[in-house]
């Protein structure tokens, strides 16, 4: 005879049962995979070869990408954190500021509806509007007198991974923005009619109320936005596709062209399981010294 | 009391609105269905095109086949003109003498991505189209069918004329009428796995308008060529020559290694494939490359090697600085270059355009002096064109029989496979290539008795040359093309010097190699002693690397 609770208890797990199984066959069992293959020397079609930890010093110490690609990696997170931290706050501050509703919710639809065009389009359109060779950056530099300046932006080696890091400008992602508003909405009335009384305003009042008071989201936007950061490449497999020579290749993209391109499947997995370990410690480092509002809140 | 309004506006709606909403809504799910459902708009003109000549669905042979983006039955070339629809007559000629096959010609993408998914998973299409790189790549997994036997063996629809002097009565491979090119074609295990209906080749585009203007002629010479370029590139907003990475990495590699090293040939060419050396004279396989790579050649040290890189950095002086992403037929036709380094297809663009605004004309890249470099031969440039159509039977042409079955026994039992060969040689007899190849001006056929259409006659003209010393790209395995292209991007857009760019090719190579030895295990015992053999010729020749020197201990 089953308890009643004990029987509701059933029911929910025999609920989420489903999910967890797709969970464990989509997302842990290649994950599993994954470590597994990389200790062999794997070929699609091919015969494995258990290796050990061969593909990971092969990766670590012998591959000449292996660092310059790290580090391009590192570059890229580091600026992505700093714009993406920055500039949409700096804007949902001042859509936040506005005094009528009819006018922030104006310009809350305009920062997010861009949001619908596809990261790829975005991509093309930098690759062949604007960094072209007759694109217009280059004609913006001609018609100023500045041809000497004009340049194959993604192909030149001194400019390729700048330019990279450019595409998107003027970084104000209408996802970010709507975060750090809300972040903004949810301060209470009470603490800003406090800090008006305590003569606490404009810019001081930014950096000491509202800053404070929406850790959680940047937070949240900082670890998305290095996990995006290590995690992706997309972009530069459309843009650059890691070149010229490697001076826009990230770990993520040698992977792929190592997995797909050269069917060195054992080694790309390498490089995936290092790629997992170091998002997992930097999140774990994240969760760990970044305070939340709540943190902060806790604290005092 | 908003909500009573609400109420009251809609009550008067009643049924009609009711039957408005659902119907909407099944109108749409409806055309979701019709969009969604194979042979529906999705299936566009390839599907529309093989379901008006199928067989019936009870066919005892149905092959799938991928011919590509050149041939696609309902394609529109370019976007100019009418749609294509030789292949699709060819086929249904094919099923109507053969009423137990139907042939389903799809469309696949030609990403490496999705055809390793699919050829492993024994998905693939019975016949895909796909470069012969990726080909011998993989021909060790058994994913492809060796064509040597068929090729040998008579064409069955020219054997049913009995006349054995027709070419293709006592060979397929008579057939072809480019032997050095589709014979070239086999894979690094020595068997050929590419059927070639069709040629293509390079060439460079010129504006005969703007050559008139500057008073330029077409250079014959290495040296007159970059005063050519030199001239143009005096003129504003006027690019001299317009080349794509890709190009450097292959076609200019290929010729200046040819224009560099020929005159070795007499002492380095070592292995001789008695059924290829009547035709690929001197030809450098993957194998004969790693053996020179371990004596010294291609290295850092090498003065030949160094020389074609240094060259080929004089020729990026003349070109687009955007060698990826850049537009260029775009640029040329908006006469933004003066010529183009491309391949036949450009033809057919600049052919059928009406209001293109000047005159072209095409000629092939002209001979290193001694002027150029101290190690020309100051023979002519040769060819590297190749096969467009490269025609691979994959192993779902086998799926009739027994998969634990070797492949050999595989092939003799199945039903299947002969009904794919025969599909084949009956593409590539004169009538039914000359419906597919000659729809439009844009390929040379390989068939013997077909014509080539008169605004590609240059390039006819050009595939007279005699065939490049090696194929440099195709001699190893991906990545060591992937590699050199990088790093020649980087080198040619002056991110890296010339010797940091040998030094990054040579560990390219050496791994190269090392990949070509440990999948195929080349004689090297044998070619130390064909080496030895030819000693005397190298001793006539010059700034050999000190490892390749007799003299060297």
């Amino acid at each position: 005879m089953i308890r009643p609770s004990l029987r509701s208890t059933l029911g929910c797990y025999a609920i989420i049962l489903p999910g967890i199984v797709l969970l464990l066959t989509f997302i842990y069992l290649p994950v599993v995979w994954a470590f597994s293959k990389s200790l062999q020397e794997f070929e699609v079609g091919g015969p494995a070869r258990f290796v050990g930890l061969a593909n990971y010093r092969e990766y670590l110490t012998l591959d000449p990408t292996c660092w310059p690609s790290v580090l391009n990696m590192l570059m890229l997170t580091m600026f992505a954190v700093c714009v993406r931290l920055t500039v949409p706050l700096i804007v949902a501050k001042l859509i936040h500021s506005l005094p009528r509703e009819r006018w922030r919710h104006f310009y809350r639809v305009m920062f997010l509806a861009p949001i619908v065009v596809p990261g790829v389009a975005v991509q093309l359109i930098w690759q062949g509007m604007i960094y072209a060779d007759n694109g217009m950056l280059n004609s913006l530099l001609s018609a100023v007198g500045l041809s000497g300046w004009a340049r194959g932006w993604l192909s030149d080696p001194h400019t390729a991974l700048a330019a990279v890091m450019m595409v998107g400008f003027p970084f104000v992602g209408g996802f970010e923005v709507l975060i750090y508003y809300a972040g903004l909405s949810a301060i209470p009335d009470s603490v800003n009619e406090a800090a008006l009384l305590e003569g606490c305003t404009g810019v001081s009042k930014f950096f000491r109320i509202d800053i404070p008071l929406i850790l959680s989201q940047l937070k949240l936007i900082l670890l998305l936005t290095v996990i995006g950061g290590m995690q992706g490449f997309e972009g530069l497999f459309i843009l650059t596709r890691g070149g010229p020579g490697f001076k826009t290749t990230v770990p993520g993209l040698w992977m792929y062209f190592n997995a797909f391109s050269f069917q060195r499947m054992g080694y790309a997995c390498a490089i995936g399981v290092l790629l997992f370990l170091a998002i997992f410690a930097l999140t774990l480092l994240n969760l760990k010294y970044f305070k939340s509002a709540e943190d902060v809140k806790g604290e005092s | 009391m908003a909500n009573d309004h609400d109420i009251e506006e809609s009550a008067p709606k009643g049924l009609l609105g009711r039957v408005w909403k659902y119907g909407s809504l099944c109108a749409v799910l409806a055309v979701s269905a019709w969009l969604l459902w194979p042979g529906g708009a999705g299936a566009g003109a390839a599907g529309k095109a093989g379901a008006a000549r199928a067989n019936g669905r009870d066919a005892k042979h149905v092959i799938k086949f991928s011919p590509g983006t050149q041939y696609m039955p309902g394609s529109v070339p370019f976007g100019i003109g009418k749609p294509l629809e030789g292949l699709a007559k060819v086929v249904s000629r094919f099923e109507r003498r053969f009423p137990d096959t139907r042939i389903e010609i799809i469309n696949v993408p030609r990403v490496r991505e999705y055809l390793v998914t699919q050829l492993s998973s024994g998905a693939a299409p019975d016949i895909i189209n796909v470069n012969v790189e990726d080909v011998w790549v993989d021909v060790q997994k058994g994913w492809y069918i060796p064509m040597d036997g068929f090729l040998e063996s008579p064409n069955s629809f020219v054997a049913e004329k009995h006349d054995p002097n027709l070419p293709g009565a006592r060979q397929w491979w008579d057939l072809f009428r480019y032997q050095a090119i589709s014979r070239g074609k086999a894979a690094p295990d020595g068997r050929n796995y590419c059927i070639t209906m069709d040629m293509i080749e390079t060439g460079i585009f010129y504006n005969k308008t703007i050559f008139h203007r500057l008073g330029l002629a077409v250079p014959e010479t290495w040296p007159q060529f970059i005063a050519v370029m030199e001239r143009i590139k005096r003129e504003p907003h006027l690019t001299p020559l317009l080349m794509e990475l890709s190009a450097y990495n292959d076609w200019a590699t290929d010729l200046m290694f040819d224009q560099l090293y020929y005159n070795l040939l007499p002492g380095i060419d070592l292995v001789k494939d008695p059924a290829r050396e009547p035709y690929l004279q001197g030809y450098l396989d993957g194998d004969e490359l790693v053996f020179l790579l371990r004596k010294g050649f291609f290295g850092p040290h090498d003065k030949r090697y160094r020389e074609l890189w240094r060259i080929m950095k004089q020729l990026k002086r003349y070109t687009n600085d955007d060698m990826t992403n850049a537009d260029l037929t775009r640029q040329f036709i908006t006469q933004q270059g003066a010529m183009y380094w491309t391949s036949s297809p450009l033809t057919y663009r600049l052919w059928s355009d009406h209001n293109l605004g000047f005159e072209w004309g095409v000629f092939y890249l002209p001979r290193f002096t001694k002027e150029t470099s101290r190690y020309a031969s100051g023979t002519d440039m040769c060819v590297i064109g190749g096969a467009s159509a490269q025609f691979e039977v994959t192993c779902s042409a086998v799926g009739d029989t027994d998969s634990s079955l070797p492949l050999e026994d595989r092939m003799a039992k199945s039903e299947r496979l002969k009904r794919v060969v025969s599909f084949l040689q009956f593409l590539c007899t004169p009538e039914q290539t000359e419906q597919v190849v000659n729809e439009y001006p844009c390929l040379i056929p390989n068939i013997v008795g077909v014509p080539v259409l008169a605004p590609l006659a240059p390039f006819e003209k050009i595939l007279e040359r005699r065939y490049t010393t090696t194929k440099w790209i195709f001699s190893f395995d991906l990545r060591f093309s992937d590699i050199q292209e990088r790093m020649l991007s980087l080198y040619l857009a002056g991110g890296a010097s010339l010797d940091e760019f040998l030094v990054w090719q040579k560990a390219n190579l050496d791994a190269a190699a090392a990949n070509l030895v440990r999948r195929k295990s080349p004689d090297l015992a044998a070619m130390e002693a064909q080496w030895k053999s030819l000693a005397p010729e190298r001793a006539k020749m010059t700034d050999l690397p000190d490892e390749a020197r007799e003299d060297h201990p």
